[in-house]
Formats: structure tokens, C-alpha cells, sequence
């Protein structure tokens, strides 16, 4: 254990944790997806303020996704399930591609990283390929790490298609 | 950026005739019909954007996004790149967004603020007036005397108005005034603008999506409500799930009173093409402007009061802006690319002052509902794209836009005559289609008479027959 509480082996769980992500999104494993989370965790991702700045604060700034709680998590679960939801019928097949992974800090049972993901999209209008920066907050529960507040800064802005949770 | 789908499309040559035969409109007989070509036909587009948008009024931007002297916003008007400039006096200024000297647009960003402008590429400088104030290296090129720079002054667009805080321009001089222009939808401005004691301002933070449709799909959806009961019947169930996991924290109740079932409702074809639409709340005390109830109360008419808290609305301002007051409060800005594709951004606007709660649950009502990423509006994008891709082939021609014909009424209804506007026609249910009758006439009229905005009488007699 190196001196900022980092080690090697806590660099490979993060990774790992972070493509698990990526790897149930891909492949519709909603229910597990949702089980990475933690009860009270955050899902962010801030909308552009300006060309060159997303918005910072969720309280009073408009964001693409302000998730407070699995349960909003697990609402849009519902939606994508219920085959109801146009935008959502036929789903966008995607594919995440986890890099840069780096553990930033680890402090008991809290950990902090950031990565960047390309995620290809295939759907009814065509392919496209986003990109975003990932800043992760874990917490430890019952020995496992789980997501406790995921804010992405999706690098697009004139967006085509939907935005949900897996084109993140 | 993806490709737009232009492969098998069929151009119907919709000029060759002018563009009447594109409007079936035959009320006498029971007949309301528009011709699919007016989303995919190319000479149509070209003809909407020389006649509407660059030809009249068309929403540019609100105030509070150019609050102090020097702040200046970037848009288009058509094809036209302009800026809106708060002049040192305090008054607004509109310029064609070019530089005089080899055509490059000047300003750097969408949203800035500036003493001059100066030209990125020779260096030409610009006060906030327009005024040419420098040219690089002047005397060694030009022949210099005094006033030689006043020929190379920006240009300013030929209107310029705004109301309560919205803010309007046309390329155009020889239009109607914009209180004219906006006639019997002011009054629905009213509803948004008077929420304010401080006035209205638009929130930090915007989205920009792109939709694979006619820019008319975005002003006919935003008055349809035939299709909430289905298109957002899954938005309903999200909602009704969510409050029985009773997770709501930060979030308030989320209305879904008027998806699931019928509420009192209306629409109204408000002339000029503006159309408005209305729809009761079931719980009009979890929308976040209940908070100041008392202060309405003691400052506007009744009716009024009643309009703001009990009735969700959405406003068309023909032909580029939504102003929607239902789940949350938007300004849905609308600009045409292409006869298939428009790009649409939305802010959130909001009294100044309120209190944070206030603004927390209108942000979580608004990225809940609107934006592609929220539960509803991505589902409307997605059934706009597929009205597009129906109205490609010639068998598929017509749209039939009669329903509820046979109780519209001409002129305002009752409620229409309390609030106070002069309605052209007034649908008793918002799932009715007769304010559309009004859009497409004044389409057609700016199509066939041209530029200028002003409402010419049409053969087809008054709105609303
Ligand atoms: S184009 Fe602006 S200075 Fe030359
Ligand atoms: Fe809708």
C-alpha cells in the first residue's frame, strides 16, 4: 500500500468495476447495472453553459441528467423494459470503450478515479461515436465498491438520437 | 454527424404551381388537409426561408441572456448570422454578424461581452454601435478622409422589438410592429412574463439536439395534445412507479394527471400562425411557481392568476420559438437546416428570485421531461423523425387535420374573452386540431404573398371558419 493509500491492486478493481459498467450497458444487463450502484448514489452529467464550460452547480444550472438516488436509475430501467417508449424502441446498440483509468484518491472506505469512454452508437439514423470524461466516487459496502456518484461530462453537444443511461 | 437521409426521397416539384395546392382547405365541406411535401419538398424550404425567416419577425433571444451593456448573443435569423448587442445606453442593438471587410462572422462565441469587436482575421474593429472605429494599417491601404470608415459601419437588421423581456428581429424593415405581429399571443407572453416581480430570466445551461424532421413537426407537436394519452402514456407509468418506490427526494410529485386521464383543455388558433395550447393541472401546488401565490394574487387579474397556477401551457410564436409553461418553463428556440432536419435548442427560464427549492424542482422537472435525454421529448423527437420518413413517398400524401372541426368556434371563447385575447379560433379540447388550420394559412400566405410579415386577406376567409 504506497503512502496515498493507492496500490496496485486497488488500481485493478477500479478498472475492472469501471468496464464491468460499460460491459453490462453494452449488453442490457440492467438489473446488475443497477446493482454497481450505491442506494444514495448521484448520476450527473451536466449540460454546456457556454462553449467552453458545462454548467457546475445542479441546484441551480440546467444539467442533461441530474439523478439523485438508484431509484432514478432504476426509472429509466422502467422505461427502457417497458418497450413503450419510442425513442427507446428499437434500442440503440452501443459499445463502450473504457480508457485512462486512474485512481485519484483512496481514503477508508472512499475512493476517487476519473476515465474517459468513446461510445459507438448504432441506431435507426445511423453511427455515431461521443465521447465523455468520467469522475467516479466509490464506497466500499460489505467489502465490494460500489458507485457512489458518477458525473459525465458528455464532450458532444449538438446531439442526435436520444440520451439515456447507455449512451453514456 | 451523421449523414442526412436523402436517398429515396421524392421531390415533388411543389413549386410548379406555387404552393396552394399544398393546402387543402376546404372547411365547408369538412376538409383540412396539408400535403406531406411540405416537410421533404427542397423548393418549399427554400421558399420558407426566404419568405418566413428571413422575410418577418422571428424570436432572436431574451433579454436576461444580454443583461449588460456590451453583453452581445449570437443567432441567426435564416441563413443570416446577426448578434444582438446591449448597447452602453441600455438599449439592444441587432447587426448583421459580418465583418465589412472580407465576410467573416465576429464574434467568437455564442454568448460573450465586449467593448469592441474586433475582426479575428485583418483586425477590423467594431464599437458596440456597429460603428467601424478601425482599420489595421488604414492609411497605408485606403485613400484616408475624414467619415471613409462610415461606409464600412455594420449593417443593422431592419427591425428590432421585444416584449416583456422576448426579443424579436426581422432582416426586414417594412414590417408590421411586432405588438401587431404578436397580436392575441401577447397576451399569452403575459402569462409567462408576468410570473416574475423582477421579471424572467433564462438559467445557466442549454441543449442543442438535432432532429431528423421538418421544422413544422416542432410547431405542430408543440400544441398537440392528441398525443400525450399515448406517446407519453410510458412517461405516466415511469412517474407513477417512481412515487410508489416514494424516492422522490429533491424531485416534488411529478403531475401526471393530465397524461393519464381528460382534464379540462383547449387550444387556440391565436393568429400570425401563433398557436396555443392549455390543459388544467390536477395539482397545481406542486409546480414550483405555487410559492408565490400571494404575491399573483395581489398583483394581476384574476384570471390571469388563474391561468399562471391551474393551466399548463405551451405557446407557438410563429415560426422560430415555444414558450412552455407545463412541466417545467422553456424557451424552445427552432432552426430549420434543411426540409429534414432541424437543430432545436431549449433553455430554462424562470422568475428571477425565486427561492432555491423553487429553481431545484423547476431544473429536475425540466431535465425529467424535456431535452433528449429527459423521458418525454426524446420520445417526440422519435416520432417526429418517423412522421418524416412516412412522408417520403408519393402514395403517403395527405395529412388530415380535422378533428374537432365541428366545435371549434370562430373568434375567442369565453375564457379567451375573461384572460383577454382575441383569439382567432378556439378548439374546446386540446386534443382538437383546428388551430392548425391557422398555422398552415399563414404559412401559406407568407408562401404565396412573400416577405413582410403582415397578414394579407385570404381566399380562403377568416381563420377559423
Ligand atoms: S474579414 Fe474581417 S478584417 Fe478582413
Ligand atoms: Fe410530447
Amino acid at each position: 500500500m504506497s503512502a496515498n493509500g493507492i496500490d496496485a491492486a486497488l488500481e485493478r478493481e477500479v478498472a475492472a468495476l469501471i468496464s464491468r459498467e460499460a460491459m453490462l450497458l453494452d449488453r442490457r444487463r440492467w438489473e446488475e447495472w443497477l446493482d454497481l450502484y450505491a442506494e444514495d448514489a448521484v448520476y450527473w452529467a451536466p449540460a454546456w453553459a457556454s462553449e467552453e464550460e458545462t454548467t457546475s452547480d445542479p441546484e441551480t444550472q440546467l444539467n442533461l441528467l441530474y439523478l439523485k438516488g438508484r431509484g432514478r436509475l432504476e426509472d429509466r430501467v422502467f422505461r427502457i423494459g417497458s418497450r413503450q417508449s419510442w425513442a427507446s424502441l428499437p434500442l440503440d446498440r452501443t459499445v463502450h470503450v473504457i480508457g485512462n483509468v486512474l485512481v485519484e484518491r483512496a481514503q477508508g472506505n472512499a475512493v476517487e478515479a476519473t476515465a474517459n469512454c468513446i461510445v459507438h452508437v448504432y441506431g435507426k439514423k445511423g453511427a455515431q461515436t461521443r465521447g465523455s470524461r468520467y469522475d467516479f466516487a466509490f464506497r466500499r459496502i460489505d467489502g465490494a465498491l460500489r458507485i457512489a456518484r458518477k458525473k459525465i461530462v458528455f464532450i458532444d453537444d449538438r446531439l442526435e438520437g436520444p440520451v439515456d443511461i447507455y449512451h453514456l | 454527424m451523421r449523414n442526412e437521409r436523402t436517398g429515396h426521397e421524392m421531390n415533388r416539384g411543389a413549386e410548379r404551381d406555387g404552393f396552394r395546392h399544398l393546402v387543402d382547405d376546404r372547411v365547408d365541406e369538412g376538409v383540412f388537409r396539408v400535403d406531406r411535401a411540405v416537410y421533404t419538398d427542397d423548393a418549399v424550404f427554400q421558399a420558407e426561408i426566404e419568405r418566413i425567416f428571413e422575410g418577418g419577425w422571428v424570436f432572436l433571444c431574451h433579454e436576461s441572456q444580454v443583461e449588460r451593456p456590451g453583453d452581445y448573443w449570437s443567432t441567426e435569423i435564416g441563413r443570416q448570422a446577426v448578434f444582438v448587442m446591449r448597447q452602453t445606453d441600455g438599449s439592444l442593438g441587432c447587426f448583421i454578424n459580418v465583418c465589412s471587410h472580407r465576410g467573416a462572422v465576429l464574434t467568437p462565441l455564442k454568448q460573450g461581452s465586449a467593448n469592441v469587436l474586433t475582426c479575428r482575421f485583418h483586425g477590423w474593429v467594431y464599437d458596440r454601435g456597429g460603428r467601424c472605429v478601425k482599420i489595421k494599417n488604414e492609411e497605408l491601404g485606403y485613400p484616408v478622409s475624414e467619415g471613409a470608415r462610415e461606409r464600412f459601419n455594420l449593417q443593422r437588421i431592419g427591425a428590432l422589438d421585444s416584449y416583456k423581456g422576448f426579443v424579436f428581429g426581422s432582416l426586414r424593415s417594412d414590417v408590421p410592429p411586432l405588438r401587431d405581429h404578436l397580436g392575441a399571443a401577447a397576451r399569452w407572453i403575459d402569462l409567462l412574463a408576468d410570473q416574475g416581480r423582477d421579471g424572467l430570466e433564462v438559467v445557466p445551461g442549454c441543449s442543442t439536439y438535432v432532429v431528423h424532421g421538418n421544422w413544422k413537426l416542432q410547431a405542430e407537436n408543440s400544441v398537440d395534445g392528441y398525443h400525450v394519452t399515448t406517446l407519453h402514456s410510458v412517461f405516466a407509468a415511469t412517474v407513477a412507479q417512481r412515487d410508489a418506490r416514494d424516492t422522490t427526494a429533491g424531485m416534488r410529485r411529478t403531475e401526471s394527471g393530465r397524461i393519464k386521464g381528460k382534464v379540462p383543455s383547449g387550444t387556440y388558433d391565436l393568429g400570425n400562425g401563433h398557436m396555443g395550447l392549455w390543459a388544467m393541472h390536477t395539482t397545481p401546488d406542486v409546480r414550483p411557481i405555487y410559492e408565490a401565490r400571494a404575491w399573483l394574487v395581489e398583483s394581476l387579474e384574476p384570471a390571469e392568476v388563474e391561468w399562471i397556477l391551474n393551466r399548463g401551457r405551451n405557446l407557438y410564436l410563429f415560426p422560430n420559438v415555444m414558450l412552455m409553461d407545463n412541466p417545467s418553463t422553456q424557451i424552445r428556440f427552432v432552426k430549420p437546416v434543411s426540409p429534414r432536419l432541424t437543430e432545436v435548442t431549449v433553455y430554462c427560464i424562470a422568475p428571477k428570485g425565486e427561492s432555491d427549492t423553487a429553481r431545484a424542482a423547476r431544473l429536475r422537472k425540466f431535465e425529467d421531461f424535456y431535452l433528449t435525454a429527459g423521458m418525454a421529448t426524446s420520445d417526440d423527437a422519435a416520432a417526429l423523425e418517423a412522421i418524416q420518413d412516412g412522408s417520403l413517398g408519393p402514395p403517403s400524401q395527405w395529412n388530415d387535420m380535422t378533428r374537432g372541426m365541428d366545435v371549434m368556434v370562430a373568434g375567442p371563447d369565453r375564457d379567451a374573452r375573461e384572460l383577454g385575447f382575441e383569439a382567432a379560433a378556439s378548439c374546446p379540447d386540446w386534443e382538437h386540431e383546428g388551430m392548425f388550420h391557422g398555422f398552415y394559412r399563414t404559412w401559406l400566405e407568407r408562401l404565396e404573398y412573400g416577405a413582410g410579415g403582415a397578414p394579407r386577406p385570404s381566399e380562403n376567409g377568416a381563420a377559423g371558419a
